[in-house]
Order: structure tokens, then C-alpha cells, then sequence
């Protein structure tokens, strides 16, 4: 996944959430299923429910938000987040293609 | 005018006749019935209960009555039925009292849609509700019968109805329904409640109800604001434990436990995120219904 690609919350207000601490809640309108998130994804959520973000932006985001251990491929886990995350339909993700 | 006011000739000629007229919190409820242990639970346990007349609108028709003339005496059993329609198998006779609670609850359940209805007991004390919400065995109708005992007033042992429309929960006070073992843990720690017969051999084992208190029905109409949200499970021998809980996993734990959560869909999730946002959440470990009691008091001062 590069890392100008954009990452945004579905059209037509689809998903909503509601953030406390470091979880929140996203209900799917077209699904009707409810999902409880925590942790990074919180942090994803509560980013691109505010703007847009490229994944870049997230990677910055997420680095001042949490510490590591050096051999944490933070990066991994966040392409598998948005993978996740894209399936369920909570996300979407779009190639940010220069005109 | 209340129930307790009518002879039991006159609530038997109603129940046979075009069906007894009761104000249940919200809800206006008829019910026919020939069965005599139907007026016996009925003049037992809703005495406070207001009659309503015939011009008033009636929410829920039901009756509790035997299939055919035949089978109040060979296999006897009864129908429970609402406006006509028989939603559950028939039960045996000697069950009948029971199968109008339980007839009533999916009444409310699967009728009710302006409210979120959330499988939880509810009791107030200085003007906050406390929301127990709980699968069967989880302890939620014997802690309510406890505190209600001690004077908390009893919004409903088995439903708690929010408004989708202002987040109040609105009390649907009727006889708290106990089982098995819970039966004598009541009777032991609250001597005075008054209890009608036990049914034995129901599909939930035996069965018993207590009568609500007359404040707590004269009160049916006002509602609380939620205050507590705490999820309790009875645990033999276990200390009393009060752990808070994450707003996030009281959402989803709430949403588990609503009839109709997805038939309400957004509507359902903002009632639940709001109900949340408004109350402090726990999860509730218990065996000793005194310190229970008494935790909960401290906490509603």
C-alpha cells in the first residue's frame, strides 16, 4: 500500500462512531453490525472521522500517539488494519494518483 | 379505580365475560380468561393495579383459555393469545398464571418499537435509575426483588423500556418473576414480600411471583433517568465486586441484550450510545444479597 493512499470513512454518513478513551464503537448502517475497536484502530478512526488522511498521515498520527518496541512493524500492522478494516466495509481506500 | 377494590365475582365476570381491563405502566392491557388460577394471580398480585374503562384505548388484547372445552379436563392445557393470534404452544393448565407474564413480556417485546427494550431489571432510588441487564441465571430478578424489598421502587424486573425519543426509561412495574432457588433466597431475606403460588415443572423449572409494591404501581407513569448501568452475575460463594466497566464494552454488552437493538438499527445505536454516555457502568459479581443491597444504597446516595 503506498503511502499517498487515501483512506476515508464511507459516503452518506454509512458508518457512525462514537469514541471513549481509547475504544470506540462503529455501527455499519448498511450491515447493521456493531463493532468495538481499540487501541490503533481508535486512533484511525477518530483521524479520518475528523478529515481525510493518506497513510502517511496515519503512520505520523499513530507514532505520536503510542511508543513501540524497535522490532514493531507498525507499518504492517497498519496495511493489515486497512485491509481488515476495508473488508468490513468500515473504510474506504483510494490510490492517490497524481492528474 | 384499583383492582383490589373488585369482588372476586366481579373480576371473574370480567375475565369471562369481554376481559378485565388493566393499566400496566404504560400499556393497556385486556385479558379474557375462564381459568380460576388466572383471577387468583391476578387478584394476588395486581390489586394495586388501576382498572380502565371501556372507552379507553387498549394496547395489548390477549387470553389465556383452554384450545377446546375438551381440554380443561382431558390434558388440560391453555392458549395464550393476542388479538387473536397464538404466538407459543400451548402450555399445561396449571401454568397459565405464568404463561400470561411470559405472554405479556413478548406483547411488550415485539410491540413496543418507540422504545429501546433492553432484557434488564430496573429500580430506582433519589431519582436514578439502576439498570441490570442479564441473561436468565444471571442473578438480575433476585438482586431487583432484594433492593425492591428494602424500599427501592421497582421500574420492572424484566424489561427496561427506553424512550428512543428521551433517553428516560419509562417503568412497566408488574410481579417480579423468581425460579428455582432464588424463591426461598427471597423468602429468607425478605420474609414480608408477598408471593403468589409456586408453579412448578415450567420449562425455567419452578416459578413464583412477587407482588410489586402499591407505590411502585401508583408511580407507573413517571419515568427516571438512567443513572447505573451494571451487569450482574451471581456467583456461589464469590465476594461482592463492583468493577467499572469500559463505556465501549457496556454499548456492545447492552446491544446483546435488546429485543429489538437491530430493528431499531441507528435509532437503536444512538439510544444505546446515549444510555451509556448518561450512566456509570460495572460489572457486578455477588452471593451475599445484604452487601449487594448495601453497596447499591451507598452508591445511590
Amino acid at each position: 500500500m503506498s503511502g499517498a493512499c487515501i483512506i476515508t470513512l464511507p459516503k452518506n454518513r454509512l458508518i457512525c462512531c462514537r469514541f471513549w478513551d481509547n475504544e470506540c464503537v462503529l455501527y455499519n448502517q448498511l450491515t447493521g453490525e456493531t463493532h468495538l475497536i481499540d487501541d490503533m484502530g481508535t486512533e484511525i478512526f477518530r483521524l479520518i472521522s475528523e478529515k481525510t488522511a493518506t497513510r502517511t498521515q496515519l503512520l505520523q498520527s499513530l507514532h505520536s500517539v503510542f511508543e513501540w518496541d524497535i522490532d514493531f512493524d507498525v507499518e504492517e500492522v497498519l496495511d493489515n488494519l486497512i485491509l481488515q478494516y476495508q473488508k468490513l466495509g468500515l473504510i474506504v481506500v483510494t490510490e492517490n494518483t497524481p492528474a | 379505580m384499583k383492582l383490589a377494590t373488585l369482588s372476586k365475582k366481579a373480576v371473574i365476570q370480567a375475565l369471562n365475560n369481554d376481559g378485565l381491563r388493566l393499566k400496566v405502566g404504560g400499556f393497556n392491557v385486556c385479558l379474557s380468561s375462564p381459568v380460576a388460577t388466572v383471577a387468583d394471580h391476578l387478584l394476588g398480585l395486581y390489586g394495586a393495579f388501576d382498572v380502565v374503562d371501556h372507552t379507553a384505548f387498549i394496547d395489548f388484547y390477549t387470553s389465556i383459555a383452554p384450545p377446546s372445552k375438551l381440554r380443561r379436563f382431558f390434558r388440560a392445557n391453555v392458549n395464550f393469545s393476542f388479538d387473536g393470534h397464538i404466538p407459543f404452544k400451548p402450555l399445561p393448565y396449571k401454568q397459565a398464571s405464568a404463561l400470561f407474564e411470559w405472554g405479556l413480556n413478548w406483547c411488550i417485546a415485539n410491540h413496543s418499537h418507540h422504545y429501546l427494550v433492553i432484557h434488564a431489571a430496573v429500580v430506582e432510588r433519589n431519582g436514578q435509575a439502576f439498570i441490570f441487564p442479564g441473561t436468565p441465571g444471571s442473578g438480575k430478578s433476585t438482586l431487583c426483588a432484594a433492593l425492591v424489598s428494602r424500599g427501592w421502587r421497582l421500574l420492572s424486573d424484566e424489561m427496561t423500556l427506553l424512550s428512543v425519543a428521551d433517553g428516560w426509561v419509562y417503568p412497566i412495574p408488574r410481579p417480579i418473576s423468581l425460579k428455582n432457588r432464588s424463591l426461598d433466597v427471597i423468602r429468607d431475606f425478605a420474609p414480608d414480600v408477598i408471593m403468589g403460588p409456586v408453579i412448578k415443572n415450567t420449562a425455567k423449572g419452578a416459578i413464583g411471583h412477587v407482588r410489586p409494591p402499591d407505590d411502585s404501581v401508583n408511580l407507573g407513569e413517571i419515568p427516571v433517568q438512567p443513572a447505573k448501568l451494571i451487569f450482574p452475575s451471581y456467583l456461589k460463594g464469590s465476594k461482592t465486586e463492583l468493577t467499572p466497566l469500559s463505556k465501549s464494552r457496556a454499548l456492545l454488552k447492552v446491544a446483546e441484550n435488546c429485543f429489538n437493538y437491530n430493528i431499531l438499527g441507528l435509532q437503536g445505536f444512538n439510544s444505546v450510545g446515549d444510555l451509556v454516555d448518561a450512566s456509570d457502568c460495572y460489572e457486578f459479581k455477588y452471593s451475599n444479597l445484604e452487601e449487594a443491597v448495601a453497596l447499591f444504597t451507598e452508591l445511590a446516595h
